[in-house]
């Protein structure tokens, strides 16, 4: 058929779709009258539009298994120094299996890695590096890793046993009342914190890695193991964002942080961003990527999630243990933190910094009297009082009323750098008006006003981010 | 955003979610409980190749366009992998056609329904298009319209011109 009998063929069929059967073929050779290949065609698309039945009607993809039915060891079968019981469950990373560890005589869950995780030796080495890593950690919010092994090719890794059932069986579209969405918050919170002050970042944090046990405690999974999907160089995800080619998804984009997709440099902000968004469905009963309506939790709680899951990872929570820190309303203890020293001495040192320009003010004044001399001095004194009080301010607001100090930091911030630069500026004017007459004064006023300068653009910001995470 | 050119995924993260979430929606509309996970890994899966491939894309209906083709891919390859052609084959005429019909042996046909697309596509690439937002990537006939940018009754007609293309081709017996 040429394209323009194929065009004809697509407009009877339009045309004749919705009409009786009975009237069709008659109607077919007046329309189609001329050409007989054209009216055979639509006749036979149409006996196959009426038998199509259910052909291609329903969307396929959720009547597909997802994971391949490959190899998986028996009940009973013997895997170096272990005994399988059951299958506990399968993921991207391999099989889950309760086992029993023969030299101990302890249950342990035997986690069998897919082949593709463990293809070279270099991928091991890391894996190994990982887990020892991973062993170290030692908190009853994290699950146990026992051994690392090499058992006839395959690496398994032996974990306590986490009797119970993952936070997405738990989640199931239910919310949970807000006392309890607070316990599990600072509990998670808690573990996670643990594993962050060890440098210890998990980077797949998801409902499924999440267990509460039978007695309620609540159980982190798989420290260290996403790394391994990572790239050798740096923290990219590059390979978490594959494929393999049976179809198994490694990495769970809905909780991982902008920067993670983007396959940018991770650091434990994108833990605090999968917190916040676990926390969020965990609260809402709904991922936010599904959320029609907006957050309804208690406000202080919608304020530490809004905070986890900023874009920005410098907006978010440094670690879960501000997180944590925040969550039992302790803000208090967060100013306490050995950082927010730095910015406390910085305040300090800038402020006598000023009250030393303005004395140099007077100086100068008192050496060389002219009406611009006078001039200086009297704003250099207007410009230290002003940018002072503002200082003594801020401490002020840090140790006596922490809740506040976010928003004075950031309503002043410009008002100080400005006093920052308008003394700096006056006190170079000065030295230049006296640079004939006292080398030592002008050098003095020359030093003092760079070092205002450069703290206002260098050490300022830097002990503010240090301290609260943010450059405001 | 068209008139900038094509850009690159990292510059259409948030946009994407945007997308993520209109796609996953389809399917949550459905409401079938306890099957939707798979179709949402399905689209994190199609993303996942997206973002991996560094795929540029212009706007959202192109977007949703390679999405959907993406979904495809990932089917029958998964299907292939598993071995469906040679369970296909092993179907007689009659079986086939009755198949076909009550949509058993989805998954064995998928390698020779994405050869018969490959066929249609050469015809009419729009049918193409439509099954595999329709079938493969789960959008219903006013979602489809939309990102092919034509009539919701346009769409109903053409995806039935589309069914009825593809049953002959795989060996449907009228």
């Amino acid at each position: 058929m040429t394209p323009e009998q194929q065009r004809r063929v697509r407009d009877l069929f339009e045309q004749v779709v919705d009409r009786d059967p009975a009237s069709v073929a008659a109607w077919l050779s007046t329309e189609a009258g001329g050409d007989p290949t054209v009216r055979q065609e639509v006749l036979s698309l149409l006996a196959h539009h009426s038998v199509a039945g259910a052909f291609l009607a329903e969307p396929i993809a959720d009547r597909l298994p997802l994971l391949d039915e490959d190899e998986s060891f028996a009940s009973g079968s013997v895997v170096g120094p272990y005994t399988i019981d059951r299958e506990l469950g399968r993921g991207g990373m391999g099989r889950v299996y309760l086992a029993r560890d023969n030299r101990l005589g302890r249950t342990v869950a035997l986690k069998v890695l897919a082949p593709h995780f463990v293809g070279d030796a270099k991928q091991r080495e890391r894996l190994r590096r990982e887990a020892r890593a991973a062993a170290l950690l030692a908190h009853p919010g994290i699950c146990t890793v026992y051994a690392l092994e090499e058992i006839d090719g395959e690496l398994v890794i032996a974990s306590e046993f986490v009797d119970g059932r993952t936070l997405r069986e738990e989640m199931d579209g239910r919310r949970p009342p807000p006392a309890e969405v607070l316990r599990t918050a600072r509990e998670f919170a808690a573990a996670l914190a643990s594993a962050h002050a060890h440098g210890i970042v998990h980077r797949d944090l998801k409902p499924e890695n999440i267990m509460r046990t039978r007695d309620g405690r609540l159980k982190i999974l798989d420290f260290g193991l996403a790394r391994l999907v990572e790239d050798e160089e740096g923290d990219r995800p590059a390979a978490a964002l594959r494929v393999t080619h049976t179809g198994v998804i490694l990495g769970t984009p809905a909780y991982m942080a902008p920067e993670q997709l983007r396959r940018q440099t991770v650091d434990a902000r994108a833990d605090v961003f999968a917190f916040g968004v676990l926390l969020y469905e965990y609260a809402c009963g709904v991922h936010p990527l599904h959320a029609r309506e907006p957050i309804a939790v208690a406000p202080a709680l919608g304020d530490v999630i809004a905070r986890c899951m900023r874009e920005v990872p410098a907006e978010r929570f440094a670690s879960a243990a501000e997180v944590l820190v925040a969550l039992d309303g302790d803000t208090a203890a967060r100013q306490r933190a050995p950082n927010a020293r730095w910015w406390r001495t910085h305040q300090a040192v800038v402020a006598a910094l000023y009250i030393v320009g303005a004395v140099l003010g007077w100086l100068i004044k008192e050496w060389k009297e002219t009406p611009m001399t006078v001039a200086i001095f009297l704003a250099l004194g207007a410009g230290a009082t002003i940018g002072g009080v503002l200082r003594g301010h801020l401490v002020f607001t840090a140790s006596m009323n922490p809740k506040q100090l976010d928003g004075e930091r950031r309503r002043s911030s410009r008002a100080t750098r400005l006093a920052d630069l308008l003394i700096a500026a006056l006190l170079f004017a000065d030295g230049v008006l006296i640079a004939g007459t006292r080398a030592l004064g002008a050098v003095t006023a020359f030093s003092l006003a760079i070092g205002i300068l450069l703290a206002a653009l260098l050490l300022e910001p830097a002990t503010t981010i240090a301290a609260f995470g943010d450059a405001e | 955003m068209t008139a900038d050119g094509p850009m690159d995924a990292d510059a259409l993260t948030p946009l994407v979610y945007n997308e993520l979430r209109r796609l996953a929606g389809a399917y949550m509309r459905r409401e079938r409980p306890g099957q939707t996970i798979q179709a949402t890994a399905l689209v994190h899966e199609a993303y996942l190749r997206l973002a991996g491939a560094g795929a540029p894309w212009h706007d959202k209906r192109h977007f949703v366009g390679i999405a959907a083709r993406s979904m495809r891919q990932i089917l029958v390859e998964r299907a292939r992998a598993r071995g469906a052609q040679k369970r296909w084959a092993a179907l007689d005429r009659v079986s086939l056609s009755d198949s076909l019909a009550i949509a058993a042996h989805e998954e064995s046909m998928l390698p020779a329904l994405d050869e018969a697309m490959d066929r249609l596509e050469q015809v009419d690439a729009e049918l193409a298009r439509i099954v595999e937002l329709r079938f493969f990537a789960g959008l219903s006939i006013e979602e489809t319209a939309d990102a092919l940018g034509s009539s919701p009754a346009t769409i109903k007609r053409r995806w039935a011109l589309a069914r009825a293309w593809l049953h002959r081709e795989l060996g449907g017996t009228p």
